[in-house]
């Protein structure tokens, strides 16, 4: 986080009087390659910010990464917290995503929610709280930093002494049954269900949806329990970037976690027992002209000793944006679709799948998944050119600074390495990332596509109007059933509220 | 610079009065007519580049509505040097391909010949194609295979790709065309030859998938999504002469009929010199860049004559527009109003009555969502465009409430600004949110060089720096005038929204039929609750207090009542019936 120097302004009205535009010019119009690759480039070395730099262990319990950075008066703290959707009692489903949500928005013990919300809008700050999955429930402020310690009053109240007053609490089921309503408009909300339904079984709490009879369930005092349970310091990690001096906001973070009311239980990890659906084609019938297609496949976990090359091998597959096979193939060859790409993501507490996927009008269909799965078979089967495996790595390798780019991501960053223990694991993870790219070799990406990509054994999901991507395209004849393991099964749509199958 | 702007924040702030953050904007015209702008910015070893083309598709015509969008996605394909392995061979096949879809095009004409009489139902389907058009068809997919073969595929991205550049990417607008990338600080020589070579010599290979990957971009965002046609459509009823009525993705006949020729011609109209502005961002240094850049983009000649002008001024509104609509979403309305354009001095007053009416403390979603709760969420949204601007409100409507009632509210929420002017607190709350954004857009290179690109877009960068300080400088008087000047019932549309039939929940529970909006949760959270109990003496004894209480005289509490002795005995039989 270097600054923009000081003499930046007195430099820029002085350069009209060192550049001449002509004498530039006539000096270096034949000197242009007809190839970027003739061109010279500087070098440019770059280390990553190291962990152990930033992290401080507070004495109040939680450890924090504090990244200073006085380039503007602003500040940024995030504590997260450990919960997550999995932690939902039985029969109180719903309970980790609205205590997440109405932390903020269902005011304090000293303020109402109106009066808490009048004086952040006051001192433009902006206070914040969700639910997260793998990486924690943050709890967000940013602000002035002249407001910095009646911001952190607020979120140590926040913390402490969350109000869930009912009408907010009414409001925010309210809101979220209007939400629900709405869910099978969209075919890629209606993908995005079923997607992961099929990925790891419906039971799964990643997979599982909330229906409008267990949010109708749920009272202020279901939340208020599940706070007192899980939101205190040996859960949460935190995170301060911005306008600030080290020590001072370390006694400021110190102070807001001290003596705190009350003591719950420390989280327990998250379940991994996910089940994917048996290989098939499964359409969901929606009446929309561009049918959405999803090839699914058992993925990792990010700490598998193959995830650098699973990383590598994916983004010449489909994770590569144009310089991918997959949108090669389906969007420049064939005007097929505008976008068509994979993923092989990486799970933290759980294997998260492998999907690649696209949109396309509903004759073509069957073609353009059946040019994916061909692709995954030419991965499994053929080695990489060398120009890809270079591209890939390149990629990666020389775009890394990009994660360290502003205070906030910095700090962010090491907060979920810390929360998800990776920090604990591998204290050098970023420092030696670009050299487990570089040691990727056409054989690691041959083993690894072999190991995990078999289109046979595919779970294909398609929403679309049926009739028409089962009539297929006269100049390219091919059939859902001839896909995966040529097994076609209809799944209903389903009742938004209540998610039982519409007939 | 750091400490200096510091000690300027400090200043400010101990006044209380209105503080503004400059971004120091180098500027400069190359003698062929391109404008430069720099920014110099050590945050990171990277530089954000782009240029803005001073063309979108108000520029065009009907006919090629969506050609501005397409030739976006052209400027992606090449030069004769990048993405073909033989480029003389290249540019033949694409002059053979241009004859054959000279074919296709009479054929073309006569498909919608037999459209218009009624011999066909839908051309666009692969049936409705003629036997000429089909042979043709397999003449010019020959060509594309033949092609493929010379083709280095996408070599344009694969080249910054390598180079580790990132956030590729374009945009098209009413107004403008935006073109950006990150790379690595040590690579603005590659920038200035990669844009510098497009812009000199680009060829547009592949010219006819692309316009097929366009129109699934159209079927992605606007024929596939729930309300994208609707928005679609009441837009083209909102601008009555002005070129902003088509959709900047183009009407769906005229994206299939666009010739390559037409594009050649659009970038000999549009893409010269004078009417594109060129952007740096980053770690560099401005004398560097400025002569590398000179040294590249100098190479473009300067286009023979101007590129025109949008001169069509849109006409007066004199008569309120309707616009009832059933989709496949939630109750809603949408009501929009003429403004003013880009840079309007009215316009600072519109964003700032946007502000007064958003957000949590906003007005809207305190009359609307809080207060009266007739809506779930409600919202205002000003659009000061290049050549004209236009204002909405909109709002969800909760569960049993009405469309009219939710309408009636917005107006209400207008009309109280019209009467009494803002309380200077609320108007203070606005401005120091104003004032804090001037900070928060400064945290990232590439978004400084975005909100660059846009304003530059709209006719002028230099309002990122001056717009802060008419912010402040609005008063409550302003806010009320501006609201009684654009706010009449003649300047507005509206449009309104009910679920299509058939599209919904299955509904709910039938029991809960008739309830009032504010009764059913209550109600459903209840009978949520009787069917988790177990203990059948314990329903019994509810049953028997409710009807030894009674529910009184009034009738809503008489309903309620008969569906939770419904509940509870349903769940007693249902208790009573289990072995």
């Amino acid at each position: 986080m270097n600054m923009i120097p000081a003499r930046l302004l007195s430099l820029l009205a002085s350069i009209a009087s060192i550049a001449s535009i002509g004498s530039m010019k006539s000096m270096a119009a034949d000197a242009i390659p007809d190839r970027p690759e003739k061109l010279q480039f500087p070098e440019l070395r770059y280390e990553p910010p190291n962990p152990a730099n930033h992290r401080v262990l507070l004495a109040s319990g939680p450890v924090a990464y504090l990244v200073p950075d006085r380039s503007l008066p602003l500040v940024t703290v995030t504590v997260l917290v450990r919960s997550g959707a999995y932690l939902d009692p039985v029969g109180k489903e719903g309970s980790a995503e609205f205590t997440a949500g109405l932390l903020v928005r269902g005011g304090i013990a000293s303020k109402t929610a109106e009066q808490l919300e009048e004086r952040l809008a006051f001192l433009a700050a902006a206070l914040s709280s969700g639910l997260g999955e793998e990486t924690g429930s943050p709890v967000t402020l940013n602000l002035l930093s002249k407001d910095l310690p009646e911001g952190l009053a607020l979120v140590r109240e926040v913390l402490t002494a969350p109000r869930f007053q009912e009408d907010r609490f009414n409001l925010e089921r309210d809101q979220a049954l209007q939400g629900m309503k709405q869910r099978n408009d969209d075919s890629s909300s209606i993908q995005a269900m079923e997607a992961r339904r099929l990925a790891y079984g419906t039971n799964f709490p990643a997979a599982r949806v909330l229906t409008a009879d267990a949010l109708n369930r749920l009272t202020p005092d279901d939340l208020r329990a599940f706070h007192r349970r899980w939101y205190h310091p040996a859960n949460f990690v935190v995170s301060a970037s911005g306008d600030f001096d080290r020590a001072d906001m370390t006694a400021r973070l110190e102070k807001l976690f001290a003596d705190w009311p009350f003591k719950g239980d420390v989280t327990p990890p998250m379940p991994s027992n996910t089940q994917m659906a048996p290989g098939g084609v499964y359409v969901v019938n929606k009446d929309v002209n561009q049918g959405r297609v999803a090839v699914m496949l058992p993925g990792v976990k990010r700490d598998d000793p193959d995830f650098p090359a699973i990383t590598v091998m994916n983004d010449i597959l489909g994770g590569g944006g144009f310089t991918s096979r997959l949108m090669n193939r389906v969007r420049s060859d064939e005007g097929l679709a505008y976008g068509a790409g994979s993923s092989f993501p990486g799970g933290i507490a759980y294997a998260r799948a492998f999907q690649a996927g696209l949109s396309t009008k509903s004759r073509t269909v069957a073609y353009a998944t059946r040019i994916v799965l061909d692709e995954m078979n030419r991965m499994a089967n053929q080695p990489v050119t060398d120009e890809e495996l270079n591209t890939a790595k390149r990629s990666f390798v020389d775009s890394f600074p990009g994660n360290f780019n502003t205070a906030s991501k910095v700090a962010s960053l090491f907060a979920a390495d810390e929360l998800t223990g990776r920090f604990a694991q591998q204290p050098n993870y970023w420092s030696q990332w670009r050299s487990r790219i570089e040691s990727v070799t056409k054989d690691d990406v041959s083993r690894v596509a072999k190991k995990h990509l078999h289109p046979d054994k595919a779970v294909i999901l398609v929403v679309g109007q049926k009739e028409e991507i089962v009539k297929g395209h006269p100049d390219h004849p091919v059939k859902l059933e001839q896909l995966a393991s040529g097994k076609v099964t209809e799944l209903p749509l389903r009742d938004p509220l209540t998610q039982e199958p519409l007939k | 610079m750091k400490r200096f702007l510091r000690a300027w924040a400090c200043v400010a702030m101990a006044a209380g009065a209105a503080w503004a953050q400059k971004i120091p904007v180098f500027e400069k015209t190359l003698p062929n007519g391109f404008k430069l702008l720099l920014v110099e910015r050590h945050d990171e070893p990277r530089i954000a580049g782009g240029w803005v083309a001073h063309v979108g598709s108000a520029n065009e015509r009907p006919g090629i509505t969506g050609i501005a969008h397409l030739f976006e996605h052209m400027m992606f394909k090449g030069t004769p040097t990048l993405g073909t392995k033989d480029a003389t061979r290249d540019l033949a096949i694409i002059a053979e391909q241009e004859k054959l879809r000279d074919g296709m095009r009479e054929e073309e004409a006569k498909m919608r010949a037999a459209l218009r009489r009624g011999d066909v139902e839908d051309i666009t389907r692969p049936e409705a194609r003629t036997e000429r058009y089909r042979e043709l068809e397999e003449q010019f997919k020959k060509l594309v295979e033949e092609q493929r073969g010379l083709l280095v595929k996408n070599e344009f991205d694969r080249i910054y790709t390598t180079a580790g550049a990132t956030k590729m990417n374009a945009f098209t607008t009413e107004d403008m065309t935006g073109y950006f990338i990150e790379v690595p600080s040590n690579k603005l020589e590659l920038w200035c030859w990669m844009e510098s070579e497009r812009l000199l010599r680009p060829v547009f290979r592949e010219f006819y998938a692309e316009r097929d990957v366009v129109f699934e971009e159209r079927r992605m965002r606007t024929e596939s999504t729930p309300t994208g046609k609707f928005y679609e459509q009441f837009n083209a009823m909102f601008w009555d002469a002005h070129p902003y009525h088509w959709p900047v993705i183009g009407w769906p006949s005229d994206i299939p009929a666009i010739t390559k020729r037409q594009a050649d011609d659009f970038y000999s109209l549009f893409y010269q010199p004078q009417n594109i502005t060129l952007l740096l961002v980053g770690d560099f240094k401005p004398a560097d860049a400025e002569a590398m850049v000179a040294r590249y983009f100098g190479r473009i000649p300067k286009g023979s004559q101007p590129p025109p002008e949008v001169t069509t001024l849109e006409i007066q509104s004199i008569a309120e527009k309707r616009y009832n609509a059933e989709a496949e979403t939630n109750p809603q309305v949408d009501a929009m109003w003429r403004t003013v354009a880009f840079g309007h001095k009215d316009s600072y007053a519109l964003e700032v009555l946007e502000q007064l009416l958003n957000g949590r403390t906003g007005r809207l979603y305190k009359g609307l969502v809080l207060g009266s709760k007739v809506a779930t969420d409600a919202s205002a949204f000003h659009a000061a465009k290049k050549w004209a601007g236009f204002f909405d409100l909109s709002a969800e409507v909760r569960d049993g409430q009405s469309l009219d009632d939710v309408e009636k509210a917005l107006y209400t929420e207008l009309d109280k600004l019209a009467q009494q002017p803002v309380p200077a607190e609320e108007l203070q709350k606005v401005k120091n949110n104003f004032a804090a954004a001037e900070y928060r857009r400064l945290t990232s290179t590439f978004g400084i060089l975005y909100q660059l690109i846009q304003a530059e877009g709209l006719g002028d960068w230099s309002e990122i720096n001056n717009a802060g300080a008419k912010f402040q400088a609005v008063t409550a008087a302003d806010v009320q005038r501006v609201v009684r000047k654009y706010f009449t019932p003649e300047n507005r549309a509206v449009a309104r929204y009910t679920r299509k039939a058939g599209t919904g929940a299955s509904d709910e529970d039938p029991d809960l039929a008739g309830l009032s909006g504010d009764q059913k949760p209550m109600v459903r959270q209840l009978a949520g609750r009787i069917r988790d109990m177990k203990d059948v003496a314990q329903l019994k004894g509810m049953l028997a207090a409710m009807q030894a209480q009674g529910a009184g005289g009034d009738p809503k509490r008489q309903q309620v009542q008969k569906i939770i002795v419904r509940k509870v005995e349903a769940r007693i039989a249902e208790l009573e019936k289990k072995p």
